[in-house]
């Protein structure tokens, strides 16, 4: 093998960078929607009512327990065919990662709403606050700060994740990164590159948790 | 009609509570005049917070009512989880507990207004000049965008009194609202309710502080074992106690306190 050549890659950026934008796309569309089912499974999976804690145990366990991967061939592939309609994989991928992420936030909303002490739900109470302002204006505050840093994680893992809408034809990042590996021969250099690109927009991610996690302890510390 | 002796503010009657086996009240009767202030004393598990919880609509029952100006609110129902509570009379309550319960994610003002905003729709800034004129009251005047984390207790629980006061309650419970502080602490607090004793604000307070047992109450209950063992003014429950069990706990608690 001859010696590094990155010309190939330079001479594709335009493509990457489109590549790129529709991961970040995708990726942000799932974490928005993911996190609105997670809170909701969440609040669920804390609730009284016996047959909607099952129910959102059941969807939860089987997203975590199964491979990504799958679940997104499963939503490919068996989805059109129980609906009778056709996905785009656009569409597709969103509804596997959204439900992916659904799965594995409703965990960090499970953890941080048990965190919120009885004593606040007393408050409430003792305040007349009505459910929908118990909820809005002190459980999912708190939940949400609480939930940030691990939140940030999830959402870090998502993006790596989202990779995967690669393997259904998705032109993302990942599927243009092997698209142009193939075409130039070239797959050292182009996977690298592909994989510098992931990790310059994961790791201040990854930092940042630390430094967001230390204030906001500080400012619930009561 | 001004002559009549004034209907109660509360009466509680044939209050029962039960954790599992455990009977907690075991028939509470109790009526409550207006202006009156109740001292609830007596041993740990005797049943003193759990009532004052009952009160403010915390709790499930499993006997009895409990009826506040002539509307009854608690309501035992065929079993606890049926018990009937009335909302809009339980918001007339104001309560404070032992440790504080401020909303962690909101400053000082924000925890006063919340509940009138959201509860009354009262108009954000006429909230805020009542809940601003409060807090100067209670001399926490440049606390006002403090978050709950940077105040020490007794700030903590004097914004916790005054967040319960931003709703004009009939009646204010304490649940032990001293028994979290540290000694130097708790002046300043009993200061606060003292100052609402003097506007005549109906209240029940649940405390193991004689001191300030003895300079707010207008009549005391010594309650032990789920029932009310003794009830009458402060000289004769804390002075010269009628019941042995209630002699028995003064005792005790003054002799502690020496």
């Amino acid at each position: 093998m001859d010696s590094l050549d990155f010309t190939a890659v330079l001479r594709f950026r335009d493509a990457l960078l489109q590549g790129l934008l529709t991961t970040l796309e995708l990726t942000l569309i799932c974490i928005v929607l993911g996190c609105a089912i997670g809170f909701a499974v969440g609040l669920a999976r804390t609730s009284t009512n016996l047959p909607l804690r099952n129910l959102s145990s059941v969807y939860v366990e089987f997203f975590r327990g199964t491979p990504v991967l799958i679940q997104l061939f499963w939503i490919f592939f068996c989805l059109p065919l129980l609906l009778g309609i056709e996905l785009s994989n656009f569409a597709s991928g969103v509804i596997a990662l959204t439900l992916y992420m659904g799965a594995i936030t409703s965990e960090t909303f499970r953890a941080s709403l048990k965190s919120i002490g009885r004593e606040q739900f007393d408050a409430c109470v003792a305040l007349g606050l009505p459910r929908w302002a118990q909820i809005t204006s002190v459980v999912l505050p708190q939940a949400l700060l609480r939930a940030i840093p691990t939140l940030l994680s999830n959402c870090v893992s998502l993006f790596k994740e989202s990779a995967l809408v690669s393997a259904v034809g998705m032109a993302d990042l990942m599927f243009i990164g092997s698209n142009i590996s193939n075409n130039t021969a070239r797959p050292v250099e182009v996977l690298t590159v592909v994989a510098l690109i992931y990790f310059v927009i994961a790791f201040p991610l990854t930092r940042a948790v630390t430094v967001i996690e230390r204030r906001i302890l500080q400012k619930l510390a009561v | 009609m001004r002559d009549q002796p004034a209907a109660p503010l509360v009466s509680v009657s044939g209050l029962q509570k039960s954790y599992g086996a455990l009977k907690v009240l075991k028939g509470i009767d109790l009526t409550m005049k207006p202006g009156e202030r109740l001292v609830v004393i007596g041993p740990s598990g005797g049943g003193k917070s759990t009532l004052l919880r009952v009160m403010m609509g915390l709790e499930t029952i499993n006997g009895g009512s409990v009826t506040l100006a002539g509307k009854p609110y608690i309501r035992a129902g065929a079993t606890p989880a049926r018990t009937v509570i009335d909302i809009a009379v339980r918001r007339s309550i104001g309560m404070v507990f032992q440790h504080y319960t401020l909303f962690p994610h909101l400053n000082v003002m924000q925890n006063l207004i919340l509940a009138p905003c959201k509860v009354r729709g009262e108009n954000k800034v006429k909230a805020s000049e009542r809940a601003a004129a409060l807090l100067t009251r209670f001399g926490l005047g440049e606390k006002l965008t403090a978050y709950p984390s940077q105040l020490s207790g007794g700030q903590k629980q004097r914004v916790a009194i005054a967040r319960a006061l931003m709703l004009d309650p009939r009646l204010m419970l304490f649940d032990e609202v001293t028994s979290a502080l540290d000694p130097e602490l708790v002046g300043e607090v009993e200061q606060v309710i003292l100052q609402l004793a003097k506007q005549d604000m109906p209240m029940m307070i649940v405390t193991h502080d004689m001191w300030f047992a003895k300079n707010i109450a207008s009549r005391v209950l010594f309650c032990a074992g789920g029932v009310i063992v003794e009830d009458g003014p402060p000289e004769q429950v804390l002075g010269s106690p009628k019941e042995e069990r209630t002699r028995d706990f003064i005792d005790r608690v003054f002799h502690i306190r020496q």
